[in-house]
């Protein structure tokens, strides 16, 4: 029994079906970051979570405990928002006491929760302060505050790092993930940023469209795209999506590739089984740009790679790397390479593709290739 | 640049005319006050002499208190006094019971929305453009078959119905600004319908409610025809008692009295101009922007 259940959840506003049948099971103390883009429905879940938005069919289980009509303030549920949605009137320790006023918490006792969470979150000092004359980021502290003091079965994040500054952002980021790890909480967040998504989860779930595209830890997500929308949403610079033919060689499938001025034919490691059935039909390759290196920074250990050499069409330097833009199958190609290279737009230069690293899609139902003993984080898998 | 520069002087030209302008406009506005103000303290000799735009040669405060408790009004020679209370006593809790029912209608209307949310509030706004006219018989029957003819509590009902559309308008605006996610977070943390609003939007709500009151208070306090129509004798108004002076004559009219009287009438709208003024185009703007 898992301990957030959230079971074949729909959800239906008149005639609109946002959510079409949602299946997501984390474990205590999990970090579920629902991820997509805007309109995808992630936040709608969200506030069906927190029992703000009505649950059209389906089931939301807490700990065991079916909670679809269970009062939000009865979920045992805090949530962070947006806008931070500090009552204006109160006090700093007004507003992270007000939730346990509420809830008929003597005042010595209240006094003493919010004592204990300022000082978790170092804001002490505000403590006597309106929100308005707070700054963005202690407006988040104070907001995580009202949520923490409760000490709730689950806490749920809406974009709560939208509203800062790139640099807070990143901050703010590293101290919810050391809250995370500290208390040992299980966290429901939405974000619409792929990259607050990695570095936060212990669980991904992307979403498009009212459905659950894939769910699984960040790893898998990033390295094991159920599809083409997943590929290409997760990552920065995303994944390099090229179109390919298998053919077989040798008894073996291999991609062929048009580049400029020839074929570049890359040997198939993942799913060979059932690319086997793809012989003489054009599929779509996906390379992470790291996949793609120089040949002295590739990883020959651990990696399969296949050398080639490319012409050079565009190098884009960003101090930490040096992307390398080449064509393949008709589109410019990423490829990450040690910064300092010398490089010109124009030169051929050597590319060492991972080929270990190289996932196939259908390019009819954008959905990935893939051996029957790999769909390890397919959404059924997971929740079964 | 030297200060002499053609554009700078033409700058001071247009200055001064526009300076100009807006003085003569200040004079010609505050012109009659100054004519009651002065009158008020005169006696009647000095006026009858004329000079109307003279201050007074002798200063005196008895106009006043004839206006206050002596003046006869119809056949009692008591002076507004009572009137004046009269207004208070329909006032307060005219406004009082208008805006707070304004401001839980704001609430609904934007926070609680139900099927023909739009309707209702359209419907409440239509009632701002009725004309006070249009009402007043139905409104004498409403009142007869209530037994609230001719009382003060009657005319207080009178100015909360006709204040409601307003003072919902004012709320609903402003609060459609109001951030949802505020009354989301606070049902999260376990308040009810009426907890959020007395805790969480009503303290954030100071500037509408200044709005709000202004505008009821001289609307309420300044009203003739509501009180001329159904409340008369005793219970008048004081805008009524001042009609009622004015036109009880006893020979000669005592011009200062009169004046005197009017300025009582006009004072506790002055008050609250006064004291609560610069909230009430912040207000007012407040809710405009958006919603």
């Amino acid at each position: 029994m898992s301990f957030l259940h959230i079971n074949n959840v729909h959800k239906r506003f008149g005639e609109t079906h946002v959510l079409k049948g949602i299946d997501i099971a984390i474990e205590q103390g999990d970090f579920l970051v629902l991820v997509g883009p805007s309109g995808c429905g992630k936040s709608t879940l969200l506030n069906m979570i927190a029992g703000l938005d009505s649950i059209s069919e389906g089931e939301l289980r807490l700990d065991g405990r079916c909670i679809n009509d269970v009062h939000p303030s009865r979920r045992d549920i805090a949530m962070v928002f947006q806008s931070y949605a500090l009552y204006p009137s109160m006090t700093v320790a007004g507003n992270i006491g007000f939730g346990l006023e509420m809830r008929k918490v003597p005042r010595k006792q209240r006094r003493e929760a919010v004592d204990r969470v300022a000082k978790l979150l170092q804001i002490e000092n505000l403590l006597d302060r309106k929100p308005g004359q707070l700054s963005g980021g202690q407006r988040q502290r104070v907001a995580m505050g009202r949520a923490l003091v409760r000490d709730p079965q689950l806490f749920l994040f809406d974009e709560p790092l939208s509203n800062l500054d790139a640099k807070l952002r990143v901050d703010m980021r590293t101290e919810i993930k050391q809250l995370h790890q500290r208390l040992g909480t299980t966290i429901v967040y939405v974000t619409h940023d792929q990259i607050e998504a990695m570095t936060l989860a212990s669980r991904i779930a992307v979403m498009r469209g009212g459905e659950l595209q894939q769910l699984g830890t960040p790893q898998a997500v990033y390295d094991d795209p159920n599809n083409l929308f997943v590929a290409g949403f997760m990552g920065s610079p995303s994944m390099n999506l090229v179109k390919a033919r298998i053919v077989e060689q040798g008894g073996l499938p291999v991609a062929q590739v048009a580049t400029d001025d020839s074929t570049l034919t890359l040997p198939v490691v993942r799913d060979r089984d059932a690319l086997r059935d793809w012989c003489d039909r054009d599929v779509i390759l996906g390379l992470r740009p790291e996949a793609i290196t120089d040949p002295a920074s590739a990883n020959h250990g651990e990696g399969n790679i296949h050398e080639a050499e490319l012409p050079v069409a565009l190098v884009e330097p960003t101090g930490a790397d040096l992307y390398v833009v080449t064509t393949l199958g008709g589109t410019h190609v990423n490829a990450r390479m040690r910064p300092g290279t010398p490089l010109r737009s124009g030169e051929r230069t050597r590319f060492a593709f991972d080929v270990s690293r190289m996932v196939v899609f259908d390019p009819e139902s954008e959905q990935r290739i893939r051996d029957e003993r790999t769909a390890e984080t397919t959404p059924l898998e997971e929740t079964a | 640049m030297s200060a002499a520069s053609p554009t700078a002087r033409r700058g001071i030209a247009t200055r001064a005319v526009l300076y100009a302008i807006l003085g003569l406009f200040a004079i010609v506005y505050l012109m009659p006050l100054y004519v009651m103000l002065t009158t008020s303290f005169k006696t009647l000799e000095e006026i009858h002499q004329g000079n109307m735009l003279a201050l007074p040669g002798q200063w005196t405060l008895d106009p006043w208190r004839e206006a206050w408790g002596s003046a006869c009004i119809g056949l009692e020679c008591n002076g507004v006094h009572g009137y004046f209370f009269n207004s208070i006593k329909i006032v307060v809790p005219a406004v009082l019971i208008s805006g707070l029912l304004g401001a839980f209608n704001g609430y609904v209307l934007t926070k609680w929305k139900f099927r023909g949310h739009k309707i209702v509030f359209g419907l409440m706004l239509f009632s701002c453009f009725i004309p006070f006219q249009i009402i007043l018989l139905p409104m004498a029957r409403v009142l007869g078959i209530l037994h609230l003819a001719n009382s003060t509590a009657g005319l207080v009902l009178v100015h909360i119905v006709y204040g409601i559309g307003f003072t919902t308008l004012f709320f609903r605006n402003f609060y459609a600004s109001f951030p949802d996610e505020l009354v989301r977070a606070a049902q999260l943390d376990g308040a009810g319908f009426f907890t959020i609003f007395f805790r969480i939007l009503l303290p954030a709500s100071v500037p509408i409610i200044v709005v709000t009151i202004i505008w009821q208070f001289t609307n309420v306090w300044n009203d003739f025809l509501f009180g001329v129509s159904f409340a008369s004798g005793d219970s008048a108004p004081i805008t009524v008692a001042l009609n009622n002076l004015v036109n009880s004559s006893t020979g000669v009219k005592a011009y200062n009295v009169n004046m005197a009287a009017a300025m009582v009438a006009a004072v506790p709208t002055l008050i609250v101009y006064i004291l609560a003024g610069k909230y009430f185009l912040r207000g007012l703007m407040s809710g405009s922007v958006k919603g």
